[in-house]
């Protein structure tokens, strides 16, 4: 395309659809006149014009982790791109591709303290995988074709190109198209063949195998291999937050969640094992607990993992190996095969697990029944109602736990959650990403009602651009999982935490525009939630939860994994 | 706790200092030393980053700093496979001319030179292992520092092939 002059702002769309970028999430502003210029008359991007920034960084998130491509999301100079920060922040944690786009003040003013003037190369420098502050028009090409490989590469993450006013107004003669990387940028995904070698013996030889999935299972697509590999090792298989849809959760080897709030039998296969393959996770605390000597003490610890600075970063492993979550289990599989020594002497493990398994499953069916909250109750609904493909988002805290407990993920890329950074008001403009890259799933934010209205202004989002989503909110005039602590920890004084009467959800909803219900008992969520998809809007339910219901059995803080508390609704241990 | 000489080769654009110091400060590991050089590559640069810490420190420090898009090599120094220098310039009170000649004779003997001099000061540079300008630094604090700077570590490592 050499010969013809294009602006910066051209330049920036003709390489988004180049990347393939078919929807952004953004919002404009003075410095960004001429980039919404060419998306005024752009019919391959379609844009959604979001009511804050955040909103359109989580709307970008939830996007990415539902179809696997990278999100993009647009914000304004200053405190568009302020706003945007903990949407960033959100992704990085949980390493989710994310490509923002903010505009800047003219490169002469930076640093003049000009209207609306943010740094937002060096704010958003630690919410990045990495950022580029653009000087030249010229280097547009390289700069948004580079973005959109690291931001999908390697380990996922957020990457920012900041935009001067002139950049994108300046009109130049360029090359489009341009592929050129970084020097210092080589991830590495081909794991080394020692040490799957080492692995795979380790996991042959144990007699209590376990495995850990996390959320590189699930965004490397490598659910397939893992349940080959934990069918063929007759090993159960416990997730994190992140991980869980990365096996069928009503999978004969499948132990659910494990961690703070995990199973308290996830738990006890993880101290009972004695090899342990994690692939994809981190070992963040919310899954080790603190007492790192009750993780997993006899096992060979190996590690899986796309980043090298996270082997050895928490917790001291055994075998590690760098790389790709799907090519590591694809190897340990061949490697496995060839040597055809899968036998059935774990059978008294295997005959363990299913055990603790039916016990557990148990447990959750007397959910109703045995002194369970109805909190429990309403995840059980929606988990009962709602179809294997139909998406789930969370909020945090409280509704997250119960979600993260007693919903069945059946599929990948159908249970999304804040899990690093635990942001309330994540759920929904997620939601709003999910139902935009599958606008054929159902799609349900399970909520807070301390959550929700942190962001709940993008329902008029959600309305004029026909996005119909559905938020169930556990109403319970509380932030919830602060006031569990205070009730547990602090002797019951609710510093702060008590939320009152309002607003009312369902008059919120409906001055939206949105269709709104509310419940008292679980056995009216059916109705509500068919006539929310029936009503073909957006839509709240509003779910009337006790007042101080508990997400149990915890890891208190500072516990570990056998320190767990409120097992006595565990009835089957 | 050990003193731990990193030397990263980076692409030489804005910014790239920022983002390597921060991921110091995130993970809240003290630089103790930090300098940065154009080296014999056009477009890229030489920085040399002195902390303390234990090994699995180092070992995240080294993890982190290949993590970032700029960073084009790490390498890290240990003490006797290196080159280590720092450069010193000290201002020294001289209070009679008896101090004046135990200062140049210990200048003498630690291989610094007297670059200025007063009735009542000299100003002395001094060129060496960081360990061994301690060392003098400390000596010369017997007569009254008055001023001190130090231009943080540099250093190379020294090649493994003893045969050509």
């Amino acid at each position: 395309m050499t010969g013809e002059k294009l602006s910066g702002a051209e330049i920036v769309v003709e390489e988004l659809k180049n990347e393939g970028v078919e929807v952004a999430f953004g919002i404009p502003g003075g410095v960004l006149l001429d980039l919404y210029e060419v998306l005024y008359t752009e019919d391959a991007i379609r844009h959604i014009l979001m009511r804050h920034e955040q909103c359109a960084a989580h709307a970008a998130d939830g996007y990415a982790r539902v179809s696997g491509r990278t999100g993009v999301c647009i914000a304004t100079s200053g405190p568009g791109a302020t706003n945007l920060v903990t949407g960033l922040a959100n992704a990085s944690m949980d390493s989710a591709p994310v490509v923002a786009l903010t505009g800047q003040v003219p490169t002469a003013a930076i640093g003049s303290n000009a209207f609306q003037e943010a740094s937002t190369f060096t704010i958003t420098m630690p919410v990045t995988k990495y950022n580029f502050l653009v000087k030249r028009t010229e280097d547009l090409p390289k700069v948004v074709h580079n973005a959109f490989h690291i931001a999908n590469t390697g380990r996922k993450g957020v990457v920012l190109i900041d935009l001067p006013k002139d950049v994108l107004a300046t009109k130049v003669e360029v090359d489009l198209h341009q592929k050129e990387t970084f020097a210092g940028y080589k991830p590495k995904i081909k794991p080394n063949k020692v040490q799957i070698k080492k692995a795979a013996e380790a996991l042959v030889n144990a007699e209590r195998p376990l495995i850990i999935a996390g959320g590189g299972v699930i965004s490397t697509g490598a659910t397939e291999e893992l349940r080959h590999l934990v069918e063929f090792l007759g090993a159960p298989v416990v997730t994190t937050l992140m991980g869980k849809g990365a096996i069928p959760e009503n999978h004969p080897f499948s132990m659910g969640m494990a961690g703070m709030h995990g199973r308290i039998y996830a738990n006890r296969a993880i101290n009972e094992c004695d090899a342990l393959l994690a692939i994809g996770t981190r070992f963040s605390d919310r899954l080790t607990g603190w007492q790192l000597d009750q993780f997993a003490p006899d096992a060979t610890l190996i590690h899986v993992d796309i980043d090298a600075a996270e082997i050895n970063k928490n917790i001291q492993v055994d075998i590690p190996i760098v790389g790709d979550a799907k090519l590591a289990l694809g190897d340990i599989i061949k490697w496995l095969e060839k040597k055809k020594t899968a036998d059935t002497s774990k059978s008294v493990w295997v005959q363990r697990i299913k055990e603790m398994h039916s016990a557990c499953e148990e447990c959750i069916k007397d959910v109703g029944r045995a002194g369970s909250s109805i909190s429990d109750m309403f995840i059980k609904e929606i988990s009962a109602i709602l179809d294997s493909n139909a998406i789930v988002t969370t909020e945090v805290g409280q509704c997250q736990m119960f979600a993260a407990h007693y919903y069945i993920t059946k599929k990948p890329r159908t249970f999304i959650s804040s899990g690093g950074l635990g942001t309330m008001g994540f759920g929904f403009p997620a939601a709003i990403g999910a139902k935009v890259a599958a606008p054929d799933k159902k799609v349900v934010d399970i909520a807070g009602d301390g959550s929700f209205l942190m962001t709940c202004q993008d329902l008029a989002t959600c309305v004029e651009n026909d996005i119909p989503v559905v938020v169930c909110i556990f109403h319970n005039r509380y932030l919830g999982m602060v006031r569990q602590w205070q009730e547990l920890f602090f002797d019951k004084r609710y510093s702060h935490t008590g939320l009152g009467s309002s607003p009312d959800f369902v008059k919120l909803a409906e001055a939206f525009g949105c269709y709104g219900e509310r419940v008292e008992k679980p056995e009216e969520l059916k109705d509500a939630l068919h006539n929310a998809f029936e009503s073909g809007k957006p839509a709240v339910i509003d779910m009337i939860v006790g007042n101080e219901d508990k997400i149990l059995p915890m890891i208190p803080p500072g516990g570990g994994l056998t320190g767990m508390i409120g097992v006595e609704r565990c009835k089957h241990i | 706790m050990q003193t731990h000489i990193i030397s990263l080769l980076v692409e030489d654009h804005p910014g790239v200092l920022t983002r390597m110091s921060g991921m110091f400060t995130m993970r809240g590991i003290n630089i103790t030393s930090l300098t940065v050089s154009p080296c014999e590559k056009e477009g890229l640069s030489r920085m040399t980053v002195a902390i303390d810490g234990s090994e699995s420190v180092l070992e995240q420090v080294r993890k982190q700093l290949s993590n970032l898009i700029e960073v084009v090599k790490v390498v890290d120094l240990a003490e006797n496979k290196a080159i280590i220098r720092d450069l010193c310039l000290t201002k020294v009170h001289v209070k009679d001319s008896n101090a004046r000649s135990t200062i140049m004779q210990l200048a003498e003997t630690y291989g610094a030179e007297i670059v200025d001099a007063t009735l009542d000061s000299v100003i002395i540079e001094v060129m060496d292992e960081p360990k061994r300008i301690d060392r003098f630094v400390d000596l010369m604090k017997q007569f009254g520092v008055k001023q001190l700077f130090r231009t943080g570590v540099t250093a190379i490592g020294r090649d493994t092939g003893l045969e050509r």
